[in-house]
């Protein structure tokens, strides 16, 4: 036995995977069954990692993952179309993990979106499943890759520049029971396409959900690809999200973070593999916690190949009981000469009762590159609050408005006006802040 | 409109202020002239309120209320205003929306209501025509990236337009080159009236060839040693401040 938690949510699902995959075996194809039982062993032998796994210092899955949680059977929200209606984008629906296309909008021209049968279905896809994320000892990928019920696949053609943004919906429902939900997606921006996808994350129902998400993204030579991550599940929701991007040759590839909602928990690993020489990786975050919420990013941009740019900034608030951990790998590997490298981590500390746990991770094995990150972990500008102060401003105000300034610095370099608009919103709501206004 | 009677204050033990007496009348103009480390700014920060400084005795009065025992927001409400010698860079705040907040709240807490968007946009126009602003400053982040000479005439642009009682200019002087300061000094000679009063900080006589001053007084090692009228500031630029020293040590030991 390894240094996992083997808590009561492990025994329901080592006793429910015989009976899955048996029922699997008459839907699904044999590469995806063996594939399954690989995970499963991986898994069984593991556990879910708990604090001693370093990767897992700070977040103690074994707080969040308490409940009776069981695979979630509900698939019918109560209403979809839960954010961005301003904005002119079409709509894709994922229910508990699921395709749903009769809430969905018609897919533009120059991308597909495949729901799992469809999929696995597709060779060109299916064979990519769990290959473009392939850690053979990486427990919860493996939790994800034996027990994942759904899999659907964004596929953008070679030279397609699909202006209008794709909004991947996805909503968690529990109203019955706590409720287990895991499932995958796979994104394929093939040679010299652009386009921009944006996914948001809801919940409805009070009971507690256990999110496991793994996302495998493939951005191809010269293609050009955005995409935002709004988080803004409930406080009953427990998110673990693993997504790995690989990027191949002058490959561009943007990705805002975002979580200003009330989720409970949030883990996100993002790992960007730079493969091919001159990419670009340009990553956003914010964060701001209240309450009990916790909010772990790791992120890796793995610099293998010359000639590749990559730019991270992540800015986080911290109030109340709340924690918040930046892990921020940062690795240029012997032929990766040429590397710029930028890495930066700043955290308001606004209470002396919330924790922030920030950790740079430089690992440069090339010598000729530039790279540098800084973090830092601080308190409100006292001469900032102070000037505020002495133009009659209150002291609430006057640091709402520097709360607002700090975050607004990672909301302002989105470039969708509308998306920036509905960030800000969420800014404000979280802050009681909706009538202040900021450049 | 301010009387200051025996104020000492100190910053970390250290005794800064040992006991100024000023007194500040509706429609004057008070200089405020000193050598480094004679505690000119520590008026200032004390005046508005910073909290490093600690208040060891005596008081002041601001319309016959207690100054010191106010907040600072409190104190800009009631119309105090000081010029930073240093204003703060606040990035993501921009400058008109930081205005209108303080607007809003200075008249929030006189009972007035709300100044509409366009009276603002209208008063914001008319002002930064006074300090030679560009529009396009105004719209950007408070005091970023803004020139020293900037961000000078840009605290004088939030005086315009929160128009107090008494202005404390901290060493406004400092840094600008002479069209700048000409500039500065011209949105000052607008603004006063009989009804506002102003102390202007300054290490130079220069900025009073352009801001005529009423009175000047000498700080030195924490007390006013010197008061007179605007010829006192000349005295001192021609002779310089080891002339007030050695009158002062000449007072301290008349025996000799």
């Amino acid at each position: 036995m390894e240094k996992g938690i083997f808590n009561n949510f492990y025994t329901y699902l080592t006793g429910a995977f015989a009976g899955r995959q048996q029922a699997a075996r008459l839907t699904e194809p044999g590469w995806l069954t063996e594939k399954r039982e690989a995970a499963f062993a991986l898994f069984a032998e593991k556990g879910i990692p708990s604090r001693k796994s370093e990767e897992w210092r700070f977040t103690n899955l074994e707080k969040f993952l308490s409940h009776e949680f069981k695979f979630q059977q509900e698939v019918i929200p109560e209403r979809s179309g839960l954010a961005l209606e301003e904005l002119e984008a079409s709509r894709i629906v994922i229910v508990n993990g699921r395709f749903a296309a009769d809430l969905s909008d018609p897919i533009p021209d120059g991308m597909t979106f495949l729901d799992t049968k469809a999929a696995l279905a597709d060779a060109r896809f299916a064979e990519k499943l769990g290959t473009v994320a392939d850690f053979p000892d990486n427990p919860m990928l493996a939790l994800n890759t034996a027990f994942f019920s759904e899999f659907s696949v964004l596929h953008i053609e070679a030279k397609a520049v699909v202006e209008k943004p794709l909004h991947i919906e996805h909503i968690y429902t529990s109203h019955a029971s706590a409720a287990f939900i895991a499932y995958r997606t796979l994104v394929v921006a093939e040679k010299l396409s652009e386009a921009t996808l944006i996914e948001t994350f809801h919940s409805e129902g009070g009971a507690p959900v256990f999110v496991d998400f793994v996302s495998e993204q493939q951005v191809d030579e010269g293609a050009v690809f955005h995409s935002h991550m709004i988080n803004n599940v409930g406080e009953n929701v427990c998110f673990v999200q693993h997504r790995e991007v690989c990027q191949f040759r002058n490959s561009v590839l943007n990705n805002s973070n975002i979580s200003l909602g009330d989720a409970g928990m949030i883990r996100n690993d993002l790992n960007f593999r730079l493969k091919e020489s001159g990419t670009e990786t340009n990553l956003l975050g914010a964060y701001l916690v209240t309450g009990e919420q916790h909010v772990d990013n790791h992120t890796l941009v793995d610099h293998q190949m010359p000639h590749c740019n990559s730019s991270e900034l992540y800015k986080g608030i911290l109030h109340d009981k709340s924690r918040a951990v930046f892990n921020g790998k940062v690795f240029v590997r012997q032929d990766a000469q040429k590397t710029n490298a930028f890495q930066q981590n700043n955290n308001l500390l606004l209470s002396n009762q919330a924790t922030v746990n920030s950790k740079p991770q430089l690992e440069i094995f090339a010598d000729d590159v530039k790279c540098s990150h800084g973090s830092t972990v601080g308190q409100m500008n006292k001469d900032a609050l102070f000037y505020l102060k002495a133009r009659g401003i209150g002291e609430e105000t006057a640091g709402r408005l520097l709360m607002q300034a700090f975050v607004f610095d990672i909301l302002s370099r989105i470039e969708i006006p509308e998306l920036r608009d509905f960030t800000e919103e969420l800014l404000h709501k979280k802050l009681h802040t909706e009538n202040l206004v900021i450049a | 409109m301010l009387n200051i009677h025996n104020l000492q204050t100190s910053v970390e033990g250290k005794e800064i202020l040992k006991g100024i007496n000023l007194q500040v009348n509706a429609g004057e103009i008070h200089a405020i002239m000193g050598p480094n480390g004679s505690g000119k700014s520590t008026l200032a920060s004390v005046l508005a309120g910073k909290e490093s400084y600690e208040v060891t005795g005596g008081e002041v009065l601001f319309d016959g209320k207690d100054l010191l025992d106010m907040a600072p927001e409190d104190r800009a409400r009631e119309g105090l205003f000081l010029a930073f010698q240093y204003p703060v860079e606040i990035p993501g705040v921009s400058n008109i929306n930081f205005l209108k907040t303080a607007i809003g709240e200075i008249r929030a807490y006189k009972g007035l209501d709300p100044l509409s968007s366009k009276d603002f946009l209208k008063l914001l126009k008319d002002k930064q025509e006074l300090v030679e602003l560009k529009a396009s400053l105004v719209n950007r982040s408070l005091n970023e990236g803004f020139s020293g000479g900037e961000k000078k005439r840009n605290e004088i642009l939030q005086l315009a337009m929160l128009e107090p009682k008494l202005a404390i200019l901290d060493e406004t002087d400092s840094g600008l080159d002479i069209d700048a300061l000409r500039i500065v000094a011209n949105g000052v000679n607008k603004l006063r009236s009989e009804n506002n009063a102003f102390v202007v900080i300054t290490h130079y006589q220069r900025l009073l060839d352009y801001i005529v001053p009423d009175f000047v007084h000498i700080l030195y090692d924490g007390r006013i040693i010197k008061s007179g009228t605007k010829e006192l500031a000349f005295e001192l630029e021609e002779k310089g401040y080891d002339w007030v020293k050695d009158e002062l040590s000449a007072q301290a030991s008349p025996s000799l």
